[in-house]
């Protein structure tokens, strides 16, 4: 069926909607008889396809500008009305068919308005088809015309008037409402689906901006109005309900000669383009020459405005990396759109092309010169979209390189792999370094242990320093060792067949650098290989810290914490403290050994963490005891015009505060803690190369907590006859030697000490006797055979698994780390150097 | 619920249970695979000697 037999040529071309229009073509019978040419099928599409029909008529009135309000309504019945406000249906006699209009309009195929351009510039109905299929195969269908003052009913069954046009009476306004209830001859399932029509609604309210649609729905009680003022712009603002959108969208409207376009656009941080193309509100899912044109200037427009900014110096992005996250809606309306297929699944119109791409092209390159903010996060996204676009084909490619580094049986030349294929046992350790990376190899049980050595430290000639990576050829290896692939890891099951070995084990040196190199496996694991990791596959071992040689019996020591906990339980054992009256004290000598000695080291090691934390603020004890009150530290703080004061309490600082500034007749400003300058150099000599001196009007202000811990302390020391004092070295007088205070015993040994800091060291190298001590530096410092008994041997190695959270700091460390602000990035080091224990996630 | 931000591109996300996030730790599949791309392009690199970063050491040492 084409347009041309359906015309007739006597026709007459006057723009007035009456009789005279309507073209009389086929019988109504052949609707019945294959009613999926007119309406696709008879399921549950098809049966709303008749509403969709009659709602187009009411559209193309509207868009004819005599129509404000469409109504459907679904009855208890389950027939449905559309009723709209437009000039109503003719209802003269028709010229041809000595018909009324109405009636032709309804029940003669090939009938209609539209065949004609003259009536409807556009339209989206089926070429004046709808309505006569509508009324061909519905069991019944009233129709009643407003129009001209008089209110006209007629009815039809099964593509056949049954009654005359009637005038029933005075109308009020204009209109026409069709009434049917389809025909169970031909449906199988009669039922109207609400969601369906509401859904069809809503993108025709968003597609004919200001047109009201209502759907009422009898056998529920629903009622819903669909109107939208934004049209499209609030269509595009619908789709991306639930994505993270970066600017508002953007609307466009313009007149191309007789091609009306409209589009709307919104970027967001999606990965897909979703455009969704009309032509004259008829949904075009393939797409077609509106949305090439579309895409044309998209690519055009923002290629010029990042091209003028000069943000494509390193990558240059192609057509779909303009399009990544867009979401669009595009538009047409035209006087004779051609369709690919029944179902207009593409719009052909090559004039299209060009109009929208000329209205989306101006108005968008436009916005992008106003609102330069925005305009920035978009191209921002588009290079995101470029680089990912080259990360996939950088990966294809190094997957596909892998052959070079790869020995004969695929695996990285590199790897010393173990004999079992059981990988249920067997194990791979990542170690750092070269000379490690021999010792493991030549100290491992070869049986199920393999060892994959990582140098990561290679000279940046620019910076002279040295950085630690993992290089291409390492990231290749440890891939292709670990077996996995690294696109496809949705699936456990699949990943768990594919992994080489059961256990991977990160074996690093404990210095920067060995940390550094765990950091960046760890965060590797964590972000490509994350089933790993959830799945206990990550390991760290613990090589020790130390080896002790004691009569002539060799062992290890893991931690630093660990070897000197004890030393000092050694040396406890028969060492005492006699703490001797200060010079004109009547107080007696005290002897202290057994529990309460312990008691008294616990107590000053633990004070040892705040007193170093003190010194790391550059902040001297002496000076801090020299303004002892009540046998306590002032604890806060203050900075002010480059002088420093201390007070007991925060009252005490709100005091001074306010004197001071009523002193200055001003306000001052209040210094933020982090900004604090450094204090002014301390009486041990810090060197403090650039003593900061604040503005004179503000005043900074800060509680040291490690002062509070150390008062805590300083308080129980008194319950063993001891003051802040003890905690310094007497003041050395010229030619007296120091009056003994503090003397420690053991055997017959005795040893003078001049302050109870040192008491932990001198009870430890008390500990240490007859005892060797090494420290590893790293783990190249072990032969093979330690590697063995430490390290490598299940039954004696301290293994620690990484949890999904360990990695997770990992990568948080690693992200402040790589950070190109070099502000977070020193508070994070500054934070970790006065908090040391927490560096260590569980010590690793 | 716990807020995580997307490691390339600090899109802020809320923690959710890992069968409903296949990108994980990623917001998409589009910023797994840069990062990816920046591992093979050898562009994370941390600073190795630097006399700040040598806290570690000393305290190792102790």
């Amino acid at each position: 069926m084409t347009e041309d037999n359906m015309l007739d040529p006597t026709f007459d071309e006057s723009n007035d909607y009456n009789s005279a229009n309507v073209q009389i073509l086929r019988d109504a019978d052949h609707i019945r008889r294959r009613p999926g040419v007119y309406i696709g099928d008879i399921n549950t599409t098809g049966l709303h396809h008749l509403v969709y029909e009659l709602i187009y008529n009411s559209v193309d009135e509207a868009l004819a500008g005599f129509c404000n309000n469409i109504q459907i309504h679904i009855y208890v019945d389950g027939s449905i009305s559309v009723k709209d406000d437009g000039r109503g249906i003719p209802v003269d006699i028709h010229p041809q068919a000595k018909k009324p209009t109405l009636e032709v309009v309804l029940t003669t195929v090939g009938a209609g308005g539209k065949f004609d351009k003259g009536a409807y510039k556009v339209s989206a109905g089926l070429h004046g088809m709808g309505a006569k299929a509508v009324t061909a195969l519905s069991a019944w269908v009233e129709a009643e015309v407003r129009r001209g003052g008089r209110t006209y009913v007629q009815e039809y069954e099964r593509g056949k008037a049954t009654t005359e046009l009637k005038d029933i009476g005075i109308a009020i306004g204009t209109g026409t409402r069709i009434k049917f209830k389809p025909d169970h001859e031909i449906f199988k399932d009669l039922d109207f689906k609400y969601d369906t029509l509401e859904d069809r609604l809503r993108e025709l309210a968003f597609l004919n901006k200001s047109l009201s649609f209502t759907l009422t729905d009898d056998r529920t009680g629903k009622s819903e109005e669909f109107k939208y003022e934004g049209g499209i712009a609030e269509f595009v603002k619908h789709l991306n309900r639930n994505n993270d959108v970066i600017h508002p969208p953007i609307y466009i409207e313009h007149n191309v000669g007789e091609i009306k376009v409209e589009c709307a656009l919104q970027y967001t941080r999606e990965d897909e383009e979703r455009v969704r193309c009309y032509a004259n509100n008829a949904y075009n899912p393939v797409g077609g020459t509106h949305l090439s044109g579309f895409r044309s200037a998209l690519t055009r427009t923002l290629g010029a405005y990042g091209e003028k900014l000069d943000v494509f110096k390193n990558l240059r992005p192609i057509g779909e990396d303009f399009r990544t996250g867009v979401t669009a809606v595009v538009s047409i309306q035209h006087p004779e759109p051609q369709f690919e297929s029944q179902n207009k699944i593409r719009l052909l119109n090559s004039d299209v092309e060009g109009a929208v791409s000329a209205a989306v092209a101006e108005k968008l390159g436009k916005y992008l010169e106003e609102n330069p903010k925005e305009s920035k996060i978009i191209l921002d996204m588009i290079m995101n979209a470029a680089e990912a676009r080259e990360a996939a084909a950088k990966a294809r490619k190094a997957i596909r390189d892998r052959k070079n580094i790869l020995s004969g049986g695929g695996l990285p030349g590199k790897l010393f792999d173990c004999t079992t294929r059981d990988t249920e046992e067997s194990e791979l350790f990542l170690v750092e370094g070269d000379s490690a990376g021999g010792s493991a190899e030549a100290g491992r049980d070869r049986m199920y242990q393999a060892v994959l050595p990582l140098r990561g430290k290679p000279l940046n000639v620019e910076k002279c320093r040295l950085e630690n990576l993992l290089n291409n050829t390492e990231i290749c290896s440890l891939i292709s060792a670990i077996g996995v692939d690294i696109g496809n890891q949705q699936d456990y099951e699949a990943v768990r067949s594919s992994l080489r070995y059961n256990k991977i084990i990160i074996m690093t040196d404990a210095d920067v650098d060995g940390q550094h190199i765990r950091t960046l496996l760890l965060t590797f694991f964590y972000r490509q290989m994350a089933q790993l990791v959830e799945h206990g596959h990550i390991h760290v071992a613990r090589p020790p810290l130390y080896k002790v040689v004691q009569k002539k019996q060799i062992r290890y020591v893991a931690t630093a914490e660990d070897m000197q906990n004890e030393l000092l339980e050694r040396g406890l054992d028969g060492t005492g403290l006699i703490i001797l009256p200060l010079p004109g004290s009547n107080a007696e000598r005290i002897t202290l050994n057994g529990e309460r000695f312990a008691h008294l080291l616990k107590l000053t090691s633990r004070m040892e963490d705040a007193l170093q934390t003190l010194e790391k603020r550059g902040l001297g004890l002496r000076a801090l005891i020299e303004r002892v009150k009540d046998g306590v530290l002032p604890y806060c703080r203050v900075l002010l015009s480059g002088r420093e004061y201390w007070f007991f309490s925060p009252a005490e600082v709100d005091a001074f505060r306010k004197q001071e500034q009523e002193k200055a007749g001003k306000e001052f400003v209040a210094g933020n803690e982090d900004q604090q300058p450094v204090a002014v150099p301390s009486p041990e000599g810090v060197d403090n190369t650039t003593p900061a001196i604040p503005p004179a009007d503000v005043f900074y202000a800060q509680e040291l907590h490690e002062i509070r811990d150390i008062n805590k302390t300083i308080e129980e020391l008194k319950a063993f006859g001891l003051l802040p004092t003890d905690l310094i070295p007497p003041v050395r007088i010229a030619g007296r030697e120091p009056v003994p205070r503090l003397v420690l015993t053991n055997g017959d040994q005795s040893k003078n000490l001049e302050h109870l800091r040192g008491l932990v060291v001198e009870v430890r190298r008390i500990g240490e006797k007859g005892m060797t001590i090494t420290r590893f530096k790293g783990l190249g410092e072990m032969d093979p055979e330690e590697l063995w008994d430490t390290t490598l041997d299940p039954h004696q190695r301290t293994l620690m698994q990484i949890k999904l959270d360990d990695a997770f700091k990992a990568d948080e460390m690693f992200r402040t780390l790589m950070g190109d602000k070099v502000e977070p990035r020193r508070d994070f080091i500054h934070k970790y150097a006065l908090q040391v224990t927490e560096i260590d996630y569980h010590g690793a | 619920m716990t807020q995580v931000k997307c490691p390339i591109c600090d899109k802020p996300m809320s923690f959710q249970a890992r069968s409903e996030w296949p990108d994980f730790p990623f917001c998409s599949l589009r910023c797994k695979r840069i990062d990816l791309g920046r591992w093979f392009g050898e562009q994370y690199k941390l600073q190795g000697h630097d006399h700040t970063e040598d806290f570690h050491e000393e305290n190792k040492s102790e």
